[in-house]
């Protein structure tokens, strides 16, 4: 199982002094988080894309790029690359381009984006958002797979006998996960291409990502990918920690209560109750992050949100300290017990290269 | 036969409220009109004790236990009276956002009474002008008679063509009772995907 941060990239007033961080602090500050997540042994890093103030990261792969120099084991991913508004062909292009700086240590999750302004932009029409996902996607899908490609589709021109460069590395496409929060034709996309599905349950109940996840499993055994148990999930989260509980709550409250998502809304304790935010202790993180795999089965990824609300990086950097030192080594252990061995780890180009060279038994 | 469910939505703020009053008058009438054929299960939904909750929704995207629990019994209702305040010429603010934060297609097809209550019988055309084209667009059917009950509505006898009161609450009642017994069993939640082929296939140049 793989465990890491995502990170939305906001840009947002540290409500306790007031402070408004640069675009150039915030994004050298996404990059700190970076280098410490594989310094506190975590697996992922993920950013997220917007081409709207007050986020700053609209060029995901040249952030990962950068990180990817400057790190050794951290796998660099998305979370998510917008499949709606982005070219597929630049997509397909720019990621793997990545995967051969960063020697296969890449993957990416999709989204849809669901800011309404930013199809424009791009020239996209929002009301043809599940359409261009699928459009999109299954162009990309056939761009890392097939070295030269005609294609034909309704939302972009026409290619004939085009060649995406570079080729994936080891001719091993990057992971692709199918991030989602409400759309069940998302998690039957994921399932229907055996793919990943990750369910950002961050601001949500379960009961709504049970359905969700639920379906995504059913329809990834219905197309022959393997068992519901084997599909491949992954799960969000988000935590403040200090070692005392009441320590937690109290240097929290003021960046909960102004959060630019969920602020001046439902108290801290309706919101911890009912959704995964975990403020409190490093054994109370535990607790709740485990009682995950009760709602969900078995799963291959945990993504934290660690940056947020506007704290400030170096208490990012203590965080992350906590999480790697005090929460992800226990998480890893308990994960472990009682996994079925048919359940799969967490993908790797390692992994996925493996798998490719396994010969397929011959069907005539 | 299982008994029918009747929701009653009530947007009233005082205690006792008028509105409540009305409500409650109304469902009465609903459950005498059905009496001969069905029993029937009546619920009712104060939104004054759900407002923190209802704020909370749409600052948060999704509702709190108790909310949820209010909106599923709406959606799994055989028959809705809903019944709000006029305030400054329309529905209340509250009334509007627990219709705000319901599914859209909680309401298909559903037999709902709407009335309301005001300081004035000047206002009671807001019930066509603003509560009758809520439910339209939710997909509701709404009964032909919606029930105003105005301050002086309590003690004085209605127009020649209206009636009064009690009679407006008896053939209004009367009128959701009818559509609620000719009409099937509330459907469960349908969440059949769309197989992807199929997606995929509609997308076709």
């Amino acid at each position: 199982m793989q465990f890491g941060i995502f990170t939305v990239g906001d840009v947002t007033m540290d409500p306790v002094t007031g402070r408004m961080p640069s675009e150039h602090e915030r994004i050298k500050a996404m990059v700190a988080i970076a280098l410490k997540a594989e310094e506190v042994g975590l697996d992922v890093f993920a950013t997220g894309e917007h081409h709207n103030p007050p986020f700053v990261p609209s060029s995901p792969t040249t952030m990962l790029g950068h990180i990817a120099a400057r790190t050794e084991r951290l796998i660099l991913s998305t979370a998510t690359t917008l499949i709606t508004t982005g070219d597929p062909v630049k997509i397909a292009e720019d990621f793997a381009m990545l995967q051969h700086l960063a020697d296969g240590r890449v993957d990416l999750m999709l989204g849809r984006g669901n800011t309404g302004p930013v199809y424009p932009w791009f020239g996209k029409d929002i009301r043809q958002g599940i359409p261009l996902a699928i459009e999109n996607y299954a162009l990309l899908h056939r761009l890392w797979r097939e070295d030269v490609v005609d294609w034909e589709g309704r939302f972009r021109t026409p290619l004939q006998s085009f060649t995406a460069t570079p080729r994936p590395l080891d001719g091993v496409p990057p992971f692709v996960w199918h991030g989602s929060i409400r759309s069940p034709e998302i998690a039957e996309q994921a399932a229907y291409y055996g793919d990943g599905f990750f369910a950002n349950n961050i601001f949500w109940p379960k009961e709504h990502f049970i359905q969700l996840v639920g379906l995504y499993r059913e329809r990834f055994a219905h197309y022959g990918h393997g068992t519901p148990e084997q599909a491949v999930v992954g799960l969000g989260g988000q935590v403040f920690m200090r070692a005392r509980s009441q320590d937690a709550v109290r240097e929290f409250r003021p960046y909960f209560d102004n959060a630019p998502v969920y602020g001046h809304g439902p108290s801290l304790e309706e919101f911890t109750e009912q959704t995964p935010l975990t403020v409190g202790s490093p054994q109370e993180v535990i607790d709740k992050t485990l009682t995950f795999r009760d709602s969900f089965g078995d799963y291959q990824r945990q993504l934290f949100l660690m940056d947020h609300a506007g704290l400030p990086l170096k208490t990012v950097l203590e965080q992350l300290d906590i999480l790697g030192a005090e929460v992800v080594p226990v998480l890893r252990r308990e994960f472990a017990a009682g996994r079925p061995a048919a359940v799969p780890d967490g993908p790797t180009h390692e992994a996925l290269l493996a798998a490719a060279a396994r010969p397929v038994p011959a069907s005539s | 036969m299982k008994p029918m469910n009747l929701v009653v939505v009530t947007a009233g703020l005082g205690k006792p409220s008028t509105t409540r009053l009305l409500a409650d008058r109304l469902a009465e009438g609903a459950v005498r009109s059905l009496a001969g054929e069905r029993t029937v299960e009546t619920q009712v939904v104060e939104l004054r004790d759900l407002a923190v909750d209802i704020a909370n929704n749409l600052v948060t995207g999704f509702p709190g236990a108790r909310l949820r629990d209010a909106l599923e019994a709406v959606r799994r209702a055989d028959g809705l009276i809903a019944v709000t305040p006029i305030f400054t010429a329309s529905y209340s603010g509250l009334f509007k956002s627990f219709f705000d934060v319901i599914d859209n297609s909680a309401l298909d097809g559903k037999p709902v009474l709407v009335a309301a209550t005001g300081g004035t019988a000047r206002h009671s055309l807001a019930l066509e002008h603003a509560l009758r084209p809520l439910f339209a667009y939710l997909r509701a059917i709404v009964v032909p008679t919606a029930v105003y009950a105005a301050s002086e509505d309590w003690g004085t006898a209605g127009d020649a063509a209206t009636g009064d009161l009690a009679t407006r609450i008896a053939r209004a009642s009367g009128e959701l009772a009818g559509l609620m017994s000719h009409r099937p069993a509330a459907a469960g939640r349908s969440d059949t995907v769309v197989p992807f082929e199929q997606q995929l296939a509609a997308l076709r140049p």
